[in-house]
Parts: structure tokens; sequence; C-alpha cells
């Protein structure tokens, strides 16, 4: 048979299959594969049946003769959805290529994505692994490039689709999908005129893969053909440049911003011709709208408390920065409010827009740069945020892309020595919280009722695992990881600090100053513990006590498979 | 969800640990391990509930006519008896060949 003439369909295959089309063919070694039979443990309490890879595909070997892993998700178990076990064999692998890497080995990752995001299963298990996903690869690409390749059939999205924006080069086909929120989950949000999730039209000149790369958000448009998606990843490889990430051009995405007006409803066309123009373009000045009544949620009011008497530093009103001090320590301040003139119609509660993420990210970068060559201040992240903004605009104009910048951001000057520093005093929800807190060295909230961490909404969350609300309520009884409570997020061992006492809604002085303690006791911490990832969330107590036990299981078996 | 287990006498080993499948929808994963003991114990966990009797006499069938000590292990989402079968007969020549 001549394999020249036949092409063998790469969206077709299954994830096993794509992962040995990737590698050479001797070289393929699968590290925790069916015969470990390393499950997820939260699935079966559940009523749903595992699988025996936990639907992650994590494989070592060559490329064209050049050292890779290679990892591809399932797409058909359970929607692709990162639990656990499944997110734990994405991010230890990539820590151990990370390890080799910084030894002086060049190994490449590749990831393939076929992934609804979290699998709302295991939901906050899903997002603390996601966030250790983007850490590694965010270190990763210091050495190598990381290459993504989204085939289809799902596509990459929730925090997964900010996985790959953090990527190098991503490699899309016509019938693959790049986004943030999904259709079903915009129109359960903002309603069936904001999107109509049943309108494919829509769907693909949104999301689709010929749309991203016209307009900005993927490299290559490829067709289904596993030989030629195979010679397109190991010409990203051979290619001796260094790539400048999508994640470090936000002056292009924020020009690209300014030259849209958001009460019209884009097209899909309009923002291929804007995202051209947007090379050449200055950015236009948008003065932030003075009359913008001043929030008074839990976010501003801490910011304003925290910050003291020193300036505000920031560009538009909704995201707050300011320049302080805690005793003798230089402190960046960087808190997300709401803005009821916001010019994104959907990011006005407080949400992680479009122009929020892309400032943080600014602002994060600017403080790295200033820094280079002397004290590196701490960044403190002031986390109350309902979630990212769920909108046909924000998808269109790649709002993955933009948290997929300000994730990059933390991360790097966490990297780079920045005590990075997250404060808790209201909600910490999904993407907003990826985004905005989950690099942070260290996580400090406050026990308090109006503190919640999760993935999605309730009603969100039942919709898509067409679950009732009851049904779902007694599920999240069973599964730590899927309560919203701060108590029950605590057992997950990623906690710095839960801190009792302090009064969340309307602090005075005194609540202050236990806040500055805390933060300070971080900082005193990440600068002894002097590790720039986020392992301590697998070595603290609630973590080895079992609150991370798959998280931990994972990571051991795949180092002693990794020889 | 429900969970089940047949065994049956058995005398021929298989060559090798075999994997096929996914537990996707319609579809299922089925597991086969060499097993030194002289039978095949089918452990069954299906998401759709309810059909025990209708797993009984496929399992059994496919048994008979396949003599192999293995233990099996079969992760079901919704396969038809046909998938099943199929399945079951796609692990066996993974067991066998390589």
């Amino acid at each position: 048979m001549s394999r020249t003439l036949l092409k063998t369909s790469f969206v077709e295959s299954s994830g096993r299959e794509r992962a040995h089309s990737i590698l050479d063919d001797q070289s393929y070694k699968e590290l925790l594969g069916p015969q470990d039979n390393i499950e997820s443990p939260h699935l079966e309490p559940q009523g749903i049946v595992p699988q025996s890879d936990d639907g992650v595909v994590v494989a070592k070997g060559t490329i064209n003769e050049h050292p890779a892993i290679v990892i591809s998700i399932e797409g058909n178990f359970q929607g692709g959805g990162i639990g656990e076990v499944s997110g734990a064999k994405i991010a230890g692998v990539l820590e151990l290529a990370l390890k080799e890497c910084e030894s002086g080995m060049r190994i490449i990752p590749v990831l393939v994505f076929d992934t609804g995001g979290v699998r709302l299963q295991e939901a906050n298990y899903g997002v603390l692994s996601i966030a250790e996903i983007g850490a590694a690869i965010v270190a990763l690409r210091r050495y190598v490039p990381v290459i993504a390749v989204i085939p289809g059939k799902i596509g990459a999205f929730g925090g997964m689709s900010i996985t790959a924006g953090l990527c190098s080069k991503i490699i899309m086909t016509r019938g693959a999908r790049l986004g943030l929120n999904g259709p079903e989950v915009i129109e359960q949000e903002a309603g069936i005129r904001e999107f109509d999730s049943k309108d494919k039209q829509l769907i693909w000149g949104t999301i689709g893969g010929e749309q991203r790369t016209a307009a900005g958000f993927a490299d290559v448009l490829i067709e289904d053909d596993a030989d030629a998606i195979k010679e397109k990843i190991s010409s990203f490889i051979l290619e001796d440049t260094v790539y400048s990430p999508r994640t470090l051009q936000g002056d292009r995405y924020e020009t690209l911003l300014s030259l849209v007006e958001p009460e019209q409803r884009l097209s899909a066309n309009e923002v291929r011709l804007l995202w051209k123009l947007s090379e050449n373009e200055e950015i236009k000045e948008k003065l932030p709208s003075l009359e913008s009544d001043k929030s008074t949620g839990r976010g501003q009011t801490w910011f304003d408390l925290l910050r003291a008497d020193f300036l505000e530093i920031g560009d538009i009103p909704s995201v707050r920065v300011a320049d302080g001090m805690i005793g003798e320590k230089k402190v960046r301040f960087i808190a997300v409010v709401p803005d009821n003139q916001n010019r994104f119609p959907r990011a006005r509660k407080g949400e992680v827009g479009l122009l929020e993420a892309w400032s943080i990210a600014k602002h994060v970068r600017n403080a790295i740069k200033a820094d280079q060559n002397s004290e590196k201040r701490t960044i403190v992240a002031i986390v109350d945020v309902p979630s990212q903004a769920y909108g046909y605009h924000e998808e269109l104009l790649g709002i993955h892309q933009a948290c997929a910048a300000a994730v990059d951001a933390y991360a790097s000057a966490r990297l780079e020595g920045h005590p990075v520093i997250s404060f808790i005093p209201g909600n910490a929800i999904s993407g907003a919280f990826l985004s905005h807190g989950m690099q942070a060295n260290r996580l400090i909230a406050l026990h308090d009722e109006g503190v919640n961490v999760h993935v999605m909404s309730k009603q969100s969350a039942a919709r898509i695992t067409q679950r009732t609300l009851e049904e779902l309520e007694i599920a999240t009884k069973k599964v730590p990881a899927m309560a919203y409570d701060i108590k029950s997020f605590e057992k997950l061992g990623a906690l710095f600090s839960l801190v009792d006492g302090v009064e969340a809604s309307s602090p005075e002085k005194k609540d202050r100053d236990i806040i500055y303690k805390e933060i300070d006791r971080a900082i005193e911490d990440v600068r002894t513990d002097n590790s720039r990832d986020l392992s301590g969330r697998l070595s603290s107590s609630y973590a080895q006590s079992g609150g991370r036990a798959a998280s931990i299981l994972v990571r051991e078996k795949l180092r002693e498979q990794w020889k | 969800m429900e969970n089940f287990t047949f065994t049956f006498p058995a005398t021929n080993k298989i060559d090798r640990f075999a994997h096929v499948g996914v537990v996707g929808s319609g579809d299922l994963e089925v597991l086969m391990e060499p097993s030194s003991d002289l039978q095949t114990e089918v452990t069954i966990r299906t998401g759709i509930t309810g059909f025990e009797t209708t797993w009984e006499p496929l399992i059994q069938r496919f048994f008979t006519q396949h003599d192999i000590a293995a233990k099996v292990k079969i992760n079901d989402f919704g396969a038809t008896p046909g998938v099943v079968k199929l399945r079951l007969e796609q692990a066996l020549e993974v067991a066998a060949n390589e």
C-alpha cells in the first residue's frame, strides 16, 4: 500500500494514534499508559465510569530524531476534560521535560488539544492542574519552543484555551475550534442574543481554525493529514529561531482592541481586516472615562486600603494598579474591579475581559522590566473576580489569548524572582482566577462566606454535565474539589493561609495590618523557600495528607518511568 | 453506574497485555491481561444500569468460543452488544499478535 497516496486523517485518529503518528515509529514510549491503570479516583463515587489512562496519553520519543514529548488528549473520554489525574500527567511530564532542559537537553513538548477544559466533575482539581501546566509551559519556553496542535473535533476550550495561548506555535485544522467560553456557556451566561449556540456558522466564524489563523490567534491552518502535521511540527523544531509568543505581543493586540467599536457587532471578516491593520496602526488613545462610579466591591475596597496613600498608575478604570510599601518592601498591587462604563459591556461587573487581561499583563511586565537590575518588587494580585467576561466580542477578539498574556506575565514575574502573592478577599472564579491570581507563589484567602473558588456557575455546570441543580449539589458534597466555599478549597492544599477574624466587606486599619502581616510572612516564605515554581502547592500539609494524593502519585510514577 | 464480575474456567494463556477502545459515547474500553490462574475473570463497569442480563450471555458466549486465561476489564459507556463483541475480538487479536 502506498502511503504517499493515502493520507491518514489526524482528526479521525484516537488520542493514542495521534501521539504515535507524531513520534518516530521505534522511539515511542508511553508513560502511565493503560496497563498502569491510574484512573481518576473522583469519577466512580459520582457514578461515572473511569478510563484506564484518564483520557490523556503522554509519550516520550523523537520527532525526526529530535527528542520530544507528546501530550495527546483523548476528546472522546469525558469531552477531554482535565481532572486531577489527567492534569497531573500533563503537568508532571512537562515538569520532567523542564528539568532536562534546565540541565542542557533540548526536549520539545508538543501538546495535542482536544478538550473542553476543566472536567467539571473534578472542578478545582482541574483549575489547579491547568495553573501548573501553564507554569511549566512558561518555564519551558525559555529553553525550547512549545508546540500546540488543535485538530478538532472538540478543539481547545476553557482553561485549556489559555494553555494553548501560552504555546510558541499553534497549528489548527479547519475543523478545530479555539475559545475560552464554549457557545453553550456564553448562551447560558449572556443570553441567546449575545450568542446563539445552535448557529454553526456563527461558531465557526468566531472560533474556527480558519478564522483564528486569519485573525492572529493561530499560526498555521493545516489540512487533516497526519504526515503533514508531523512535518509542520518538525519544521518548527528545526528552525533555529526564537519565537515571540503571542503573550508578548501585547502592543499589537492592544492596537487591535483600540480599533474596535464594541457598540456595533463586529463580523468575522472585519476582525481579519482589523488584525492586518493593527500591524501598522498606532494605538488610538481612548481616554478612560472619568465619570465611572467607583465600585464599592471588595476588590476596590481592599485595593484602596492596601495601597494606602500611594498613587495609582493604572491605565483603565477596571484595572487598579499602585506601587505601595509593606514595611520596607516595595509592592505593586493589582486589582480588577467593576467599571460600569467599560467599553466592553460584558465586562462591566468586575469580570476579567479583554482589556483587563492585557492591562494586567502590561503592568506586571512593566514591573519585571523596571526591576531588572534592582530589588524585585513583590506583586500582589487582589482577587475579587466574578468570572471572565462571557460575550461574542470577547471570543472573536481572543479573550483566551488575553488571559494567557496575564498568566504568562505573572508566571514570568515569579520565575524572575519577584514574590507574587495572591490575596483573595472575594470571589476567585475560573478563567478569571487562572489569569489573575493562580500563578502566584503563595495564595492568601479570607475565611469568609463571601469568598468562593470555583470553575463555573452552578447553572452552567449543570447544563454542561447534563445534571439537575439538585444532582449537582449532591455530587458537590462528595467531592470537595467541586464545592464552592473556601474551606473546601483549603483542603486541596494550595492556600498559604486562610485568615480568620478579618472584616472582609468593610475592613478597617486593623484588618489591613493583619493582611500586611500575612503578605509579609508570605514574602519571607517565598524568599527562604527559594523555589520559583508552584511545587509548594503539592508539598503543603493538606496536599500531602490526601488533598492532592493523585497529583502526587502520578508525578512519582512518571518520574520512575521517565528514565 | 453498575459493577459485575463473571468468571469462566480457561486453559490458554494469552501472550501479552492488550488495550483497545475508549470510554466514550457508544463505545467501551477493554483491557486484557495475562493470568496464571486457570480462569478468565471479566470485570465490567457500565454507566448504563439494568442490563446485566444482556451482558451475561454475551460475555459467556464469547469466552466459551475463546478459551483464554486472562483478567479482563471492561469500562463501558453505553456500547451496543455488537460493539462489545467487536472490541473483545480486537483485544484478543492484540493480545495474540505483536
